[in-house]
């Protein structure tokens, strides 16, 4: 455990502003990937999602061009 | 209901400059292949020895082969997914000329080595602010296009191209920022290991979003629409989406393993190279399994074959470049054939040939017709096939031989083989990737000839169709 700890170890004195923003975005697109997965595999949202899947074919049916 | 007007004549002029790249393209690429077997083909002229034609190849089969096809099936498909023309069809030809005019650009400056000498971003700085402008054309017409779309819902290939658009702009600029000295000299705003870094930022982010996401965009719609089956999942493709835009930016580092760059950057880029295999198998999964329950129709479907087989190598390559990122493969690996082979089984297998697919698709529903022979479609895929099977074992062979050989040494700690020693050993596996690279060329010369005895077919069946409708 205290091997785990020194390994994480973080002087967050020396954090610099570059740091601070990569360390809010990189946070940040972990915790939307999170919620993105929670959504898509909640079974409320399944009929919502998958009935967007026939949208290529309910175009108007006509090839014409202008 | 009110019949909606679409805009095809400039994806129909983007689709046939797009097969026209093709065989442009992958001739010179042969050439320079027929080069490294053979360097008598130097002929000691400068302008065609391998260091000026490779950036003319990746020029031509990246940004015109591959622009043209994204831009011709990005136009197209907006329109369908959207029940609408196009935003503004001026803008659009502005793209297609601009486009056309960048690339004649390239084809004068770089065999005349006018370039900035980055890899996949060659051209000088004037023409990089001309990309930029037309690029953005592209992506303005596209985003107003979808803006203005008569269905509630973005469809999901719509994403795909935005994302791809979005993230492009953003990567060309930062890597393309410069000081002019000259009209056609510039020098990179960044320098060292810094600089290194944004370029492979850049360059595998370039395969990333421009040869992977643009080109899933024409997957999500075309493979559907050839199959007359709607996708798999949804969900699944937009899971696909979304870990593609967030974990794709990270995987650069794992270009320079072993460099100047913090060792902990390349370990980083790495491990999301290898988390990436899931959403990458994930999205090649939905392709393959929107044919579940339908797979007879491969037996026929010759276009549908194209998709189907980029798929599996669309499989294979993200398979096989996460392995390559790790640190072990990585040594062996690393500035070997090994990764131009896996670069081509992307290359040829994976974009090439679902553009070919849908580019077939196209070209029957934009002159409404069918293609001109069936049997050439089947050769051509045959071609493309079995030409990218030869060119990437060749280098998968020669890669790991290179490598093997490089790191041996003897009992006394010296060097087993010279530098020169393992390019003479090379030479079979040249010969046999030039060899590749024309049977995957002959295939698309032989579309070309198709494509335009279709349209010349096309031609004459609205001819008599109007000469009968007048008598």
């Amino acid at each position: 455990m205290s091997s785990l700890r020194e390994y994480f170890q973080t002087n967050w004195a020396a954090m610099t502003l570059h740091d601070w923003i990569g360390l809010i975005l990189t946070v940040g697109a972990f915790l939307a990937m999170v919620w993105i997965y929670s959504y898509v595999f909640n079974p409320k949202n399944k009929e919502r999602l998958e009935s967007q899947r026939n949208i290529p074919f309910d175009e108007e049916n006509t090839d014409s061009e202008k | 209901m009110e019949e909606t007007k679409y805009n095809f004549d400039v994806v129909r002029w983007f689709a046939v400059m797009a097969v026209v790249y093709l065989v442009v393209g992958t001739l010179v690429g042969t050439y320079i292949a027929s080069e490294l077997a053979w360097p008598v083909l130097n002929f000691d002229i400068a302008e065609i020895t391998f260091g000026r034609l490779r950036p003319l190849h990746t020029n031509a089969v990246i940004f015109a082969f591959g622009g043209c096809t994204l831009f011709a099936t990005g136009f197209y498909s907006v329109q369908r997914t959207g029940s609408t023309s196009l935003w503004s069809p001026k803008m659009a030809w502005f793209t297609f000329w601009g486009w056309n005019l960048i690339i004649v650009a390239a084809v004068i400056t770089l065999p005349l080595g006018i370039t900035q000498s980055k890899e996949y971003a060659e051209l000088e700085w004037p023409i990089d602010l001309a990309i930029a402008v037309v690029w953005l054309s592209f992506g303005l017409n596209f985003i107003m296009t979808v803006a203005k779309r008569k269905t509630s819902h973005i469809y999901v290939s719509n994403w795909f191209f935005m994302g791809m658009f979005v993230m492009i702009t953003y990567l060309h600029v930062v890597n393309s920022l410069a000081i002019p000295v000259s009209l056609f000299k510039s020098y990179s705003l960044f320098s060292g290991v810094q600089d290194a870094m944004i370029q492979w930022w850049w360059g595998h982010n370039a395969v990333g979003f421009y040869l992977t996401a643009g080109f899933l965009g024409i997957m999500y719609y075309f493979v559907p629409k050839q199959a007359n089956r709607p996708v798999f999942s949804y969900r699944l493709s937009v899971l696909h989406f979304w870990a593609l835009m967030f974990g794709y930016v990270w995987l650069g580092a794992h270009h320079l393993q072993y460099t100047a760059l913090p060792d902990w950057t390349g370990s980083l880029g790495a491990a999301v190279s290898l988390a990436m295999i899931i959403p990458s198998w994930g999205g090649a999964i939905n392709g393959m399994m929107t044919l579940s329950g339908a797979w007879d129709k491969l037996r026929t479907d010759y276009i549908l074959r194209f998709m189907i087989m980029s798929l599996a190598f669309y499989a294979m390559s993200t398979f096989e470049g996460p392995v390559m990122s790790s640190k072990t493969v990585n040594a062996l690996s690393h500035y070997t054939d090994w990764t131009v082979g896996h670069v081509h089984s992307g290359a040829l297998g994976w974009v090439a040939m679902v553009s070919a697919g849908a580019l077939y698709h196209l070209v029957e529903k934009l002159w409404n017709t069918k293609m001109y022979s069936a049997k050439l479609v089947n050769v051509h895929f045959w071609t493309s096939t079995i030409g990218t099977v030869v060119y990437i074992t060749a280098m998968w062979v020669s890669g790991i031989m290179q490598g093997l050989m490089w790191r041996d040494y003897d009992e006394f700690g010296t060097l087993t083989y010279t530098f020169a020693e393992s390019v003479a050993a090379m030479h079979p596996y040249y010969a046999m990737r030039a060899i590749g690279g024309m049977i995957f060329w002959t295939g698309g010369a032989i579309m070309l000839f198709n494509v335009i005895m279709t349209i010349r077919q096309a031609s004459a069946q609205r001819s008599s169709s109007a000469a009968a409708a007048t008598a």
